[in-house]
């Protein structure tokens, strides 16, 4: 199978995205909004069989962004994710940990420093801050830049 | 001199401690205990325990969680010792002072607990193993 | 002089305390150097160990709030009250080998086994997990190699006819047999295990993240420990030379070829130390039930069908 097909197939949920951009020919970006962030990254860990590297959360100004590694590897091929979570002031996606357990430290993390709530995540407690750390300082987050 | 002391420099035996590095200091560390470098002809063993250790070789920049358990360490460390401040971040924190994790450069840790600490500085990103040494030797020929 | 009198004096300055403790110093500075030049490198200067011990001492003594205070402190005196009767004994054999009394074989094969039972008391009131593990593994250690060692001095008792007062086994030299050859390679390992030494130094190295048995000790007890075991590494190897190299003389060649042997056995400890790394709990009780087990039963068969027929090369 080559790109063309790969494409092929993510268009089959195109209708949970707002975009595919092709950055080169081992990267392909997906965006998509956080309430359809569940069913996609259902799609590509399951139909696509994708396999899931890490995610990364992202302060841009004015919303946040997480995006989800996913490895295409019978091409060799990148798959970036990038959920928009548009709501700063209480901002929440969908866990994914239930179809996908290795998900789980890192969305404990991206809770730690960010505050961005996993809904439906079975274990969410403190993972990297301080045991003493006050509860609601988001350390990633702009404003705490001070 | 007393004779605690005049046998502490011919014998220090020193314990690692790593609070928050980025482990190149404790690279280094591990190389300089080598066979290649040979600090037993200064009498200096690696030992286990706290308890056993008369040096503490520090390394990192000092995080929240890791301050408290380097106060332990340093409370169970028989008396007399000497802190020693492997690399640039427990000298001074380095390039991670405006980190939101960070408690302070080790020597404020540490003078928190024991105004008295006795501690010596080897900065570098991170020292060689000769360094390290050097420092050291120095560090004791002074005490 | 009185006979209290001369015995304190026997006991703590010499053949006792010190004077073994001098040669212990010696001896572990030996080591020390041999394994430096083994690796390449220069090792410690010749005062080293005696250094080490005085700085121990002057360090403060800490006790961890929940140990078992009484038995903490005591643990190390015990084994090395053990160790200066057993070096006494040894000494005083070499010296005056008139003054014999029958069985000494037998208490000092039970004055070799306190040490490491002090060791398991002390770290087993040490209220520390790292040291509880040592102990474990301390006590499968010494279920591991004591029975092959007894069998093997077992040969020795039957290669020399019976007797048992060592200052009569120290006239024959069982280690030109077969069975005493195997009986002495099977000693010598036993030895290497009781002297904590790589390949076998499960308990106190063993977690070199946390140096095991005596994680808690600090200041003067970690001093006692270390006199300990620099007296082991005399008392050790010197039984081994008095059981199967033929003892040890006190003038002119005798005493060469005495210092001699001594050398020789502490040089095999040093060559197993540096050349091997070290071992499993389980792999070690294995090595010692089943491969030495076997080779000192077979020893003991081969020394009873010895004396039985006078065959005694066998």
């Amino acid at each position: 199978m080559n790109n063309h097909e790969l494409i092929r197939k993510l268009s089959a949920i195109s209708d949970k995205l707002t975009g595919i951009e092709q950055k080169s020919e081992k990267r392909i970006t997906l965006l998509c909004e956080s309430a359809n962030s569940f069913a996609v990254n259902k799609f590509l860990f399951e139909q696509l069989a994708a396999r899931f590297c890490i995610a990364t959360a992202i302060d841009s100004d004015k919303f946040f962004e997480i995006i989800y590694h996913y490895s295409y590897d019978q091409l060799g091929c990148v798959i970036n994710l990038k959920v928009f979570v548009r709501d700063r002031q209480k901002p929440a996606v969908e866990s994914i940990t239930p179809f996908l357990p290795a998900a789980e430290w890192i969305e404990r993390e991206i809770h730690d420093l960010y505050g961005i709530d996993f809904l439906n995540h079975p274990r969410m407690r403190r993972l990297i801050l301080a045991d003493d750390w006050p509860q609601g300082v988001y350390p990633m987050r702009k404003e705490a830049k001070q | 001199m007393s004779w605690k002391i005049w046998s502490l420099k011919k014998s220090p035996w020193v314990f690692h401690v790593n609070v928050g590095a980025c482990n190149n200091c404790d690279i280094e560390i591990v190389n300089c205990l080598t066979p290649k470098f040979d600090v037993e002809r200064f009498g200096i063993k690696l030992v286990g325990s706290p308890r056993h250790a008369d040096a503490l070789l520090v390394t990192g920049v000092g995080t929240r969680q890791a301050a408290v358990r380097l106060r332990e360490v340093y409370r169970q460390t028989a008396k007399p010792c000497v802190v020693f401040l492997i690399g640039a971040c427990p000298c001074g924190t380095g390039i991670f002072h405006t980190g939101y994790h960070v408690e302070g450069p080790v020597d404020k840790i540490l003078k928190d607990e024991d105004p008295n600490a006795i501690i010596a500085y080897v900065p570098g990103c991170p020292p060689k193993p000769e360094a390290i040494i050097s420092g050291v030797v120095k560090a004791l020929s002074v005490l | 002089m009185s006979e209290p009198l001369q015995n304190v004096f026997w006991l703590l300055l010499f053949p006792g305390l010190v004077f073994t403790l001098i040669i212990g110093l010696a001896a572990s500075w030996i080591v020390r150097k041999v394994s430096a030049l083994v690796q390449w490198r220069v090792g410690p200067p010749l005062y080293q160990p005696l250094v080490d011990i005085i700085k121990l001492t002057g360090k403060e003594i800490l006790i961890p709030i929940q140990a078992q205070q009484t038995i903490f402190i005591m643990a190390p005196i015990v084994g090395l009250s053990s160790m200066i009767l057993l070096s006494t004994l040894l000494w005083r054999i070499i010296i005056a080998p008139s003054e014999i009394f029958i069985g000494d074989v037998i208490v000092a094969i039970y004055l070799m086994i306190m040490p490491s039972l002090a060791l398991i008391l002390g770290s087993s009131a040490s209220a520390s997990p790292h040291a509880a593990i040592g102990a474990g593994r301390e006590m499968k250690l010494v279920m591991g190699y004591e029975l092959p060692m007894v069998l093997a001095f077992i040969v020795v008792i039957i290669k020399t006819g019976g007797q048992l007062g060592l200052a009569s086994i120290a006239g024959y030299t069982p280690v030109f047999s077969i069975s005493g050859f195997l009986a002495f390679l099977v000693s010598l390992l036993a030895i290497q295990a009781k002297l904590g030494f790589v390949p076998f130094d499960i308990a106190e190295a063993e977690t070199e993240l946390g140096s095991g048995v005596l994680m808690e000790y600090s200041g003067a007890l970690l001093a006692l420990w270390k006199i300990m075991q620099a007296m082991m590494l005399v008392a050790f190897p010197l039984f081994l030379v008095i059981m199967f190299l033929g003892g040890f003389g006190t003038t002119g060649a005798q005493l060469w070829a005495g210092i001699g042997k001594f050398v020789i056995v502490l040089v095999l400890v040093i060559l197993i130390k540096n050349t091997n790394p070290r071992v499993r709990i389980d792999q070690a009780m294995k090595f010692f039930w089943v491969y030495c087990g076997l080779i000192s039963a077979i020893a003991v068969a081969l020394a009873i069908i010895g004396s039985l027929y006078g065959i005694s090369w066998l």
